[in-house]
């Protein structure tokens, strides 16, 4: 498989790939043993540094659903004909299954995976953490780990208690500023042209003073 | 010199009217209720239960607000969906996640870290918002009168309040677009004040001692709050100025610095430190309920910015964001 292939896949995984090259590797997923085995071992190793061994997408469950589809197509009188009008659509079924488990897992936080020539050093970020009070160490943020959330939602968390403290008083809004982190438990990401606020695309952002 | 009766009865009469028109001027004017509001939010006991809904999101929240000599202890919990809850008291703040079985505190962050910050200060807030008070009605058996706050651009929020006569006690809350569409509310269905309260609600479950505590990550303790910050936005919003700054770290080596800029009446935490060997990611808006963030990397800082503010605003200072020595 080449390194082109290994690189789209790992962009697939962080949710950064054009949609057109998305939906022509999902495609390839379904039909392509090797490279559909190469993603689920993707999500495996990362499993296995986030500590949750066996979580979803080991290897050789695609081959796995196939196997088991293609049996019990096989056990039916006019099982060959089914089977051979099914393949394409067992195969997009499976690829789909995986890339759906592969979403619901990496979720809107997602890390990249390592590539095949990293160290796992990088990704192992499930360390105890003790809070600097000091200036030394150097005090860039480390991350906390919260069970089940990314590096980046525990700092975006951390970000969001910070502010929410620092700021609380501002508007005598008291608790209220504190209301959206009892409703979700880390932020979702949104696309810029997706407005949640109001703010309308056409908002003219040059309003704006230069300070 | 003799007064006569007729003449105190005169001057008393007058002094009454005078006395009654101050009383009015006061009940009319829109800063004072918010500055009333602010007052009764932090400085009264106060217990109940309100209804918050946000697009889909319908959650039940119950909220113990016990003010004392040993400070502000405040506790609320969701009593609907998730088990989550935030605690505050004097020893910073706690962030209970029930879905992870997890507590997010940041007990270095005090009031030592950032000053109180003003409300409205000199009117600034009127510069970006046009306040009104409204009409009477009723909120959880109580008497509320409505004050509205709208914004003057789309750079921020606006409000509709409900406000208990008497103590000016936040019982409705709304949170508006530019265009007046409501984006979020919340409503108390019941409340308790002053010696009603309930203390024991302060107590979090005994199941909570089972959940894993995790200290913040970021930087705490005093820091060095210079007045010239070693990166800032260079375009902001109308109306927002810079009101806080701490920097820690060195600026060659590794560095955390925040930001926070107000408009009178909300804020933006600003957030630049030093990026992780190789980090790169490119921009990214999420949100948490109404509250807006953008990150992004660049220069080998991570940039974070974050605010109770439309995505337009945490955009468009988060990509002006720069070192000042360039």
């Amino acid at each position: 498989m080449s390194t082109e292939s290994r690189e789209h896949l790992s962009c697939l995984m962080d949710g950064e790939i054009s949609r057109e090259t998305g939906r022509f590797l999902v495609r390839r997923l379904g039909a392509d043993e090797e490279l559909s085995a190469t993603w689920a071992r993707y999500h495996l190793v990362r499993d296995c540094l986030r500590h949750q061994e066996g979580g979803f997408a080991s290897v050789g469950l695609s081959s796995r659903v196939r196997q088991i589809i293609e049996e019990d197509a096989s056990g039916r009188p006019d099982g060959a004909r089914a089977v051979a009008w099914l393949k394409p659509a067992v195969g997009l079924a499976v690829a789909a299954s995986v890339a759906l488990l592969a979403i619901v897992a990496v979720g809107p936080g997602g890390q990249r995976l390592p590539a095949p020539g990293d160290s796992p050093a990088v990704e192992a970020v499930a360390e105890s953490f003790t809070s600097p009070q000091a200036l030394t160490p150097p005090p860039v943020s480390q991350q906390a780990s919260l069970a089940g959330k990314s590096a980046r939602d525990n700092r975006m968390n951390a970000y969001l208690l910070r502010h929410y403290q620092a700021t609380g008083s501002t508007g005598g809004k008291g608790f209220v500023t504190f209301v959206p982190i009892v409703v979700r438990a880390s932020t979702v990401e949104t696309r810029d042209g997706e407005r949640t606020d109001g703010a309308s695309p056409e908002d003219n952002p040059d309003e704006s003073t230069n300070r | 010199m003799m007064v006569s009766q007729a003449t105190r009865s005169l001057l008393a009469v007058v002094y009454l009217l005078w006395a009654g028109f101050a009383v009015a001027g006061s009940d009319e004017d829109p800063a004072e209720w918010l500055e009333r509001m602010s007052t009764a939010m932090s400085q009264m006991s106060y217990q109940g239960t309100f209804v918050y809904v946000q697009g889909d999101d319908v959650v039940t929240m119950r909220i113990t607000h016990v003010a004392g000599e040993t400070g502000v202890r405040e506790r609320m919990v969701s009593v609907s969906g998730v088990p989550r809850e935030v605690i505050r008291d004097s020893s910073g703040v706690r962030w209970v996640l029930g879905d992870d079985r997890s507590v997010l505190q940041d007990q270095g962050f005090n009031r030592t870290f950032f000053p109180q910050l003003p409300l409205d200060q000199q009117g600034q807030a009127q510069r970006s918002y046009a306040m009104k008070l409204g009409g009477v009605g009723r909120v959880a058996g109580q008497s509320v009168r409505n004050l509205t706050i709208l914004p003057r651009d789309q750079y921020r929020y606006g409000y509709s309040l409900w406000l208990e006569e008497h103590s000016a006690m936040l019982l409705k809350w709304e949170l508006i677009d530019h265009r007046q569409k409501p984006l979020a509310k919340l409503m108390f269905t019941d409340i308790r004040m002053g010696a009603e309260v309930d203390r024991n609600e302060l107590q979090s479950s005994s199941e909570l001692k089972k959940f894993k505590t995790v200290e913040s990550s970021l930087p705490a303790g005093r820091g060095m709050a210079s007045s010239q910050p070693r990166w800032r936005p260079s375009r902001l919003p109308p109306g927002f100025e810079l009101t806080a700054h701490r920097f820690f770290g060195q600026q060659q080596d590794s560095m955390f610095e925040h930001l926070v800029y107000s408009d009178g009446l909300t804020a933006v935490s600003v957030y630049v430190e030093t990026a992780a060997a190789g980090e790169q990611q490119p921009s990214n808006l999420s949100r948490m309920g109404t509250t807006h963030a953008f990150s992004t990397t660049g220069d080998g800082v991570a940039i974070t910015v974050i605010g109770d503010v439309p995505s337009i605003t945490v955009k468009l200072i988060g990509e002006t964001v720069s070192s000042v020595t360039k």
